[in-house]
């Protein structure tokens, strides 16, 4: 059955083996391999600062979220590879207990709009006071791979929360590097996406 | 010198093992130009971080650069929630792409994006869970776990969307047990 599904998904492939792609020999192939061997080659291995992620950490900074670079996430990934453009740190967030948005102001885009942190992410694990979600798409204030959810008091304490579960999608804002609830963060559906799109899309 | 040259053989092995397959692999995602924007952005990650290359299996490392390099277009442009929208219009309208199976195509896009893509990473670049766990930077548990679900999702979805084929099972089915 798993061998049909794959079989059958790939007939939707737009890019099957039949569909034509330019070779590596061509000159125009060659002309860009040869480009870009002229360039210098700026990273030393190791290098944790790339100038690619300051922008990021500047915004971040701005948007006062707390990041704690608990675990590189080419050390998560467990290739042992260690791509240092891949070593965006999780972003890390508080959730449950008092959160600002207690005393649950009413949900409109108008007020989703200037959230700090806003983000889909599917939870990839749910352990203790742990949630770690994968970040399928970045609306605002970040670009880590990964964020992960403290919740000191334990996940059944949220007030105003939510359960998270592997494998299921959410859409999540944070202010103060706290998650806001009461409607601004919770399972991905049409409706919320559209309200995120509404709020933070060109 | 010779570092050099060692250097740009080692990089042009790789260019050859990953430059049409990642061609692919953009262009399902992403335009013709922002796939061509790309493939620049990923060739050069590969020529700066050539030490990081898995020189035996550089295809989802590469992906992975692939996939950071779409998501930093699609920031830059401030046009990231439009683009699958776009790009499903195209490769719906894309000459080279006769969609054949409308059941299969309606039930994969109810599905969330990120089941979509580790659908996608499964069946047509053909990866296994531990490469594409690579290049989403998680673990092949987690794959594991998430491709499994996103199977049980689609084939579920299937089920309502391709009542006739379900049909024809159950009547099968119904058949082989008259007596």
């Amino acid at each position: 059955m798993t061998d049909e599904l794959r079989n059958r998904l790939s007939r939707l492939d737009p890019m099957a083996s039949d569909v034509p792609t330019e070779p590596v020999t061509t000159e125009s192939s060659q002309h860009l391999l040869e480009e870009i061997m002229t360039t210098p080659n700026l990273e030393q291995p190791g290098s944790s600062d790339s100038p690619n992620k300051r922008p990021w950490i500047a915004a971040v900074a701005a948007a006062a979220v707390v990041i704690v670079a608990i675990a590189a996430v080419g050390l998560l990934s467990g290739d042992g590879g260690g791509d240092p453009i891949a070593a965006t740190p999780p972003l890390e967030l508080n959730a449950g207990g008092e959160d600002i948005m207690a005393s649950c102001i009413a949900f409109s885009v108008e007020y989703l709009a200037p959230m700090p942190v806003a983000f889909e992410g599917t939870v990839v694990s749910a352990v203790g006071d742990t949630v770690t979600l994968d970040v399928d798409t970045w609306f605002k204030g970040g670009d880590a791979a990964q964020v992960v959810l403290n919740a000191p008091q334990g996940l059944e304490a949220l007030i105003g929360g939510f359960p998270f579960e592997e494998g299921t999608q959410y859409l999540i804002t944070a202010s103060e590097g706290n998650v806001n609830y009461c409607g601004f963060s919770g399972e991905s559906t049409p409706e919320m996406r559209a309200a995120f799109e509404e709020a933070f899309g060109s | 010198m010779n570092s050099d040259i060692e250097r740009r053989q080692r990089f042009e092995l790789v260019a050859a093992k990953v430059y049409e397959p990642l061609q692919r692999y953009l262009r399902r995602r992403a335009t013709p130009d922002d796939a061509a924007d790309a493939l620049s952005d990923v060739l050069l990650t590969v020529w700066r971080r050539l030490d990081n290359v898995p020189p035996d299996i550089p295809l989802p490392w590469c992906y992975g650069v692939a996939r950071r390099a779409l998501a930093n277009q699609r920031r830059g442009r401030q046009r990231h929630l439009r683009l699958v929208e776009r790009m499903t219009t195209e490769a719906s309208t894309s000459p080279a792409h006769e969609v054949d199976d409308p059941a299969l195509e309606a039930a994969l896009s109810e599905l969330t994006e990120s089941d979509q893509e580790l659908l996608r990473l499964w069946a047509w670049e053909q990866l296994e869970p531990r490469e594409i766990a690579t290049v989403l930077q998680t673990t092949p548990n987690a794959v594991s776990l998430r491709l499994t679900r996103a199977k049980a999702k689609l084939e579920s979805k299937l089920r309502r969307q391709d009542p006739f084929t379900a049909g024809q099972k159950r009547d099968r089915h119904t058949e082989e047990h008259r007596p």
